[in-house]
C-alpha cells in the first residue's frame, strides 16, 4: 500500500509540481501577511481563545477555575473538590506541554488516565512551575486553566493509544483547505503531537472520511501500535465541526490558521486551541500539497469566499491534488 | 504582493550603496597623500634564544601611543610559544609575556606599523596625578640608580651651591650630565655612581646619573627606554629620562642635550628602565631591531578628526580596540551564516544567536581549550540539571543555580588546565555563560519533552552552525577588510533582506517531503 520512493530526496521542481508548501513560503506569503502580530494573543492565550469561542457559541471545554498567581495555588484543592475529573493546562502553552489530565482523585492523590499517581504536593509544584512561565512561549508569567476533561468519542476506540485524538483543520481566509486527525501513539506518550511520533490520517473535507496517513514525515496507512487501518473512518459531526472552525477563523481575524478540535462523547466537536503557524506534515498525510489550494483561493474573484459560498469551494478543494 | 516587489529594490540599493561607499573611500584613501611632517614606519623585533627545559618565559615591550606616535598595525609571531597575557594598562608598559612550550630554539618576530606626526596631533592619554605609591617608586634608590650614594649626594650639593636660589635646579642637573659628564665609548660600568665618579659614561649611564641626582633631590624621575626612528637595519635602543615637574612628566635626554621637549621621532617603549626584550631560564638571547620607512599608504587616521569620514575610519582608534572591533564587525557574518543555515538549509539550532556567540568565544580561546571547557560545562550542567529536577525548584532560582554551577565549572576548568600545564588562554572564561546556561536548560527540557533524539539533533545543528560561524569569524583578512570598510555591511544587510524573502524550499524539506518524489503511484483521496 505504502508508496516507496527510490530516491532519498525530492527535487524542488517535483515538490512545486505537487504544490508542496515549504516553511519559508508559508511564513513569508501566508503567515506574515495574513496574521497580524497584534492578533496573536487571540491564539497564544488559550483563555482569550476560549472567550472568543464562548461569545460565538462555539463549544469549548468548560473552565472550572483559573490560577493567576502563586498565592492562588493554595486554593487549588477547594477548586477541584467537586470535580472528579479535570485537566490542568497552561494558558500560553504549546504542543501539549505542561498539561496534566486527572481521571480521578481524593484530594490527596491524583490519578492520570494512564494510571500514574501524583501527590498533592507534586501537583502544586507543577502548578507553580506553570505560573512561573516554564511552559509559556516566551518564558513569561503564565496562568493555569483548570477545565473539563474531554471524554474520548467512541469513534476512535480502535486507533488512539493512551490519549485523545484531535482533529486539525487548516483554514485560509476562513475557508477550510485541509484537515487531518492526529492519533496518539505509544511513541508520542499519549499526546497528539506529530513531531513526537503521533500518527495522522487525512480527512476528506467534503465527507469527513479519513484517508492517507503520516507518521514521522513518512507515508503510512496503519496505526503503528495497533496495526489497525486508519483509513475509511468517518468523523462524526463533521459538518458541525467545519462550521465551528469557519466561525472561529472569522472571529480571530487570522487569515492562515489551524484550529484543533477534540470530539467529546456527549458534546461533540470542542475547540481545543488555534494555531497561527500550523505545521506542514498535514500535506504528507493528505498525499497532497497546500500551495495549489491556497493559490486557488487567492485566484477567486472578490466575494467568492463569503460564508454562503464556501460549501462549493470546500467540495472543489477536497477534489484538488 | 507589495513586499515581494520592493525587496529586490531595497536590497539592490543597499548593496549598490555599500559597494559605492567602499569604492569611494578606497579611492580617496589611495589618492590622499600624507600631510607634511607625517611619516609611516615599520619597526621590527627579531628575537631568538635557546631553552633546555619547557616553561621558560620571555617578555617583550611594545611601543606606546603618544601624541606624536600611533601604532596602527601590529603583528606578533611566536610559533612555539604560548602567550600568557598581553598587558596594556594605559600608562604602564605595553608588553607581551610568552611561555615556551618545548625545549629548543625559540623565535619571535614582532612588526609594528607606526604613524609619526611632527605636529603631535594624536590624542594623548592624560597622565593621572602621581600616587604616593608611584612617587615612592620613582624616588627609590637601587643598585644601578644609587640616589643615596655619597658620590651622588656630593655632586648634588655642589650643583646646588652653584645654582642661585631662584634658578632651575633640574635644568642645572641636566646641564651637568649633558656637558660635565663626558661620553665614554668603551663598555664601562653604566650605573649612576660610577658615571658621576668618573665624570664619564655611556648614554645609559648618563641617563641614570640624571635620574639618581633628581631622586636624591626628592624629585621623582624615571628611565625611559625606546627608539629614535630613523631608517636603520640595526636599530639600537636608547635611554633617556622623564622627570616629574609641575604635575607632568618632562623628558630630558643628556646624550644629545634635549630638555623638556624631544624630537617627534623618539619612540617610547618602556618607562621603567628595563630591557625591551627579556627572558628567564633560557640562554643565548639575540635581539635585533630594525626600522624601515614605509611608502605613504594607509596610516592611522589621516583625515581631520572632526570630519565625517574620520568617523568611519576605525584605524585612528587605539590598537587595543582594533582586534575587538574587527571581531564585532564579524558578528553580522555569523548572523548571515546562521540565517543561511536556518532558512536555506533548514538546520535547527538552540537559540538564534547561540551559535555565533559560541563561535565568538572560541575565537578568543584557542579551540582545544574551548572544546574542553565547552564539553565539560555542558556535561556538568546537564548532570546537575537532572539532579536539580528532583528538588522541584522554581524556574528562575533553578536557572541561576545552573548558571552558578557553570561559572564555577569554568573557573575550575581553567585552574585544572593550568595545573595540568596545558596553559589555557584566560580568554576561555569568555564563553558566553548565560547563553550556555540557557542551552543546558533547553537541551534538558527538549530531551524530556520531545525525546533525547530530537534534543541531540538540535545540539548537533547548533554545533555544525557554530563551527561554520567559527571559520567565518576566524577569517582574518575579511575581518581586516571590514575594519577598514565597515560600510561593506550594507551588502550584508542586502543579502539578509534577500534571504528574508526567500520562499523556496529548505534543503531539509527536500528530504522531509521525499515521499512526493517521482515514483509514487498516483493515489486519489477519494474512491
Amino acid at each position: 500500500m505504502t508508496a516507496q520512493t527510490q530516491r532519498r530526496w525530492a527535487w524542488p521542481a517535483e515538490l512545486r509540481a505537487r504544490g508542496i508548501l515549504g516553511i519559508n513560503r508559508r511564513n513569508a506569503d501566508f503567515v506574515l501577511p495574513h496574521n497580524p502580530r497584534s492578533h496573536y494573543p487571540r491564539v497564544d492565550d488559550k483563555l482569550l481563545s476560549k472567550k472568543f469561542c464562548e461569545e460565538r457559541g462555539i463549544p469549548v471545554p468548560e473552565t472550572y477555575a483559573i490560577i493567576e498567581r502563586q498565592g492562588d495555588i493554595r486554593g487549588f484543592p477547594d477548586c477541584v473538590r467537586e470535580r472528579p475529573q479535570f485537566v490542568i493546562k497552561p494558558a500560553s502553552g504549546s504542543g501539549g506541554r505542561g498539561i496534566i489530565v486527572v481521571a480521578e482523585h481524593d484530594g490527596e492523590t491524583f490519578r492520570t488516565p494512564g494510571g500514574a499517581a501524583l501527590e498533592l504536593a507534586e501537583v502544586r509544584y507543577h502548578l507553580s512551575t506553570v505560573v512561573s512561565g516554564l511552559f509559556s512561549l516566551g518564558g513569561q508569567h503564565d496562568r493555569v486553566i483548570i477545565e473539563q476533561r474531554i471524554i474520548r468519542h467512541a469513534a476512535f476506540e480502535r486507533i488512539a493509544v493512551g490519549g485523545t485524538p484531535d482533529i486539525r483543520v487548516i483554514l485560509y481566509r476562513s475557508v477550510p483547505v485541509m484537515a487531518m486527525v492526529r492519533l496518539p501513539t505509544a511513541a508520542s506518550r499519549g499526546r497528539a503531537n506529530l513531531h513526537q511520533g503521533a500518527v495522522a490520517a487525512a480527512v476528506n473535507l467534503r465527507t469527513g472520511e479519513t484517508f492517507g496517513g503520516v507518521c514521522k514525515d513518512h507515508v503510512v496507512s496503519k496505526h503503528p501500535d495497533t496495526g489497525a487501518t486508519i483509513e475509511g473512518l468517518r468523523i462524526p459531526f463533521w459538518d458541525q465541526l467545519l462550521d465551528a472552525a469557519q466561525k472561529l477563523a472569522d472571529a480571530l481575524e487570522m487569515g492562515y490558521v489551524g484550529v484543533d478540535f477534540v470530539l467529546d462523547a456527549s458534546i461533540g466537536p470542542v475547540v481545543l486551541e488555534a494555531n497561527a503557524r500550523p505545521g506542514l506534515a498535514i500535506q504528507v498525510a493528505n498525499r497532497c500539497g497546500l500551495a495549489h489550494r491556497l493559490d486557488f483561493l487567492d485566484a477567486q474573484p472578490p466575494g467568492a469566499l463569503a460564508p454562503a459560498r464556501r460549501a462549493d469551494l470546500i467540495a472543489t478543494l477536497s477534489g484538488m491534488m | 504582493m507589495n513586499a515581494r516587489r520592493a525587496t529586490p529594490w531595497v536590497a539592490g540599493l543597499l548593496a549598490l550603496l555599500g559597494v559605492a561607499l567602499v569604492g569611494l573611500r578606497a579611492y580617496t584613501r589611495h589618492a590622499q597623500q600624507l600631510a607634511s611632517g607625517e611619516s609611516l614606519w615599520r619597526l621590527t623585533y627579531t628575537v631568538k634564544f635557546q631553552t633546555e627545559t619547557s616553561g621558560a618565559r620571555m617578555s617583550a615591550a611594545f611601543p606606546f601611543d603618544t601624541a606624536h606616535c600611533r601604532v596602527f598595525r601590529q603583528n606578533v609571531l611566536h610559533p612555539d610559544m604560548q602567550p600568557e597575557r598581553l598587558r596594556s594598562p594605559l600608562l604602564a608598559t605595553r608588553e607581551i609575556d610568552l611561555l615556551t612550550l618545548q625545549p629548543g630554539e625559540q623565535n619571535m618576530t614582532a612588526k609594528f606599523d607606526i604613524h609619526l606626526s611632527r605636529r603631535g596631533r594624536f590624542p594623548a592619554y592624560n597622565e593621572p596625578l602621581l600616587s604616593a605609591q608611584a612617587r615612592a617608586e620613582w624616588l627609590r634608590s637601587d643598585k644601578m640608580v644609587q640616589a643615596d650614594n655619597p658620590v651622588v649626594m656630593e655632586t648634588l650639593q655642589n650643583i646646588r651651591r652653584e645654582t642661585p636660589s631662584s634658578g632651575d635646579l633640574i635644568q642645572q642637573l641636566f646641564e651637568y650630565c649633558h656637558t660635565q659628564v663626558a661620553a665614554a665609548e668603551e663598555e664601562t660600568q653604566a650605573d649612576a655612581a660610577s658615571t658621576l665618579k668618573k665624570k664619564a659614561g655611556t648614554p645609559a649611564g648618563r641617563a641614570r646619573a640624571l635620574v639618581a641626582l633628581c631622586r636624591a633631590n626628592k624629585t621623582p624621575a624615571r628611565l625611559v627606554t625606546g627608539f629614535v626612528m630613523e631608517e636603520n637595519e640595526s636599530l639600537e635602543p636608547r635611554v633617556w629620562v622623564e622627570v616629574w615637574l609641575g604635575n607632568r612628566w618632562s623628558p630630558f635626554e643628556p646624550e644629545n642635550g634635549f630638555a623638556r621637549e624631544l624630537p617627534y621621532n623618539y619612540l617610547v617603549v618602556r618607562r621603567d628602565g628595563g630591557d625591551i626584550v627579556r627572558e628567564t631560564r633560557g640562554s643565548g638571547l639575540e635581539v635585533h631591531f630594525s626600522a624601515l620607512r614605509l611608502p605613504s599608504g594607509l596610516g592611522a587616521g589621516r583625515s581631520k578628526h572632526n570630519s565625517l569620514t574620520a568617523l568611519a575610519d576605525l584605524t585612528r582608534l587605539p590598537l587595543e580596540m582594533h582586534e575587538v572591533l574587527s571581531l564585532i564587525l564579524l558578528l553580522p557574518l555569523g548572523g548571515l551564516v546562521t540565517a543561511f543555515f536556518r532558512t536555506i538549509v533548514g538546520i535547527r539550532t538552540f537559540g538564534t544567536f547561540t551559535p555565533s556567540l559560541i563561535a565568538l568565544s572560541f575565537v578568543f580561546a584557542d579551540w582545544r581549550t574551548g572544546v574542553f571547557v565547552f564539553a565539560l560545562v555542558l556535561g556538568v550542567g546537564l548532570v546537575s540539571r537532572s539532579f536539580l529536577d528532583r528538588l522541584k525548584l522554581l524556574m528562575v532560582p533553578r536557572l541561576s543555580t545552573v548558571l552558578t554551577l557553570v561559572v564555577l565549572c569554568i573557573i575550575f576548568c581553567v585552574s585544572l588546565l593550568d595545573m595540568l600545564r596545558l596553559t589555557p588562554g584566560a580568554q576561555a572564561v569568555l564563553l558566553p555563560m548565560v547563553i550556555l546556561t540557557m542551552t543546558i536548560e533547553r537541551f534538558y527540557l527538549t530531551s524530556e519533552e520531545d525525546g533525547t533524539g530530537f534534543a541531540l539533533q538540535l545540539l548537533a545543528g547548533t554545533v555544525v552552525v557554530s563551527l561554520c560561524c567559527y571559520f567565518v569569524l576566524r577569517w582574518g583578512s575579511v575581518g581586516r577588510f571590514l575594519f577598514a570598510f565597515p560600510e561593506a555591511h550594507l551588502v550584508t544587510i542586502a543579502v539578509l533582506i534577500l534571504m528574508g524573502r526567500y520562499t523556496g524550499y529548505r534543503l531539509s524539506e527536500l528530504l522531509r517531503f521525499r515521499d512526493f518524489g517521482p515514483v509514487r503511484k498516483p493515489e486519489g483521496p477519494q474512491s
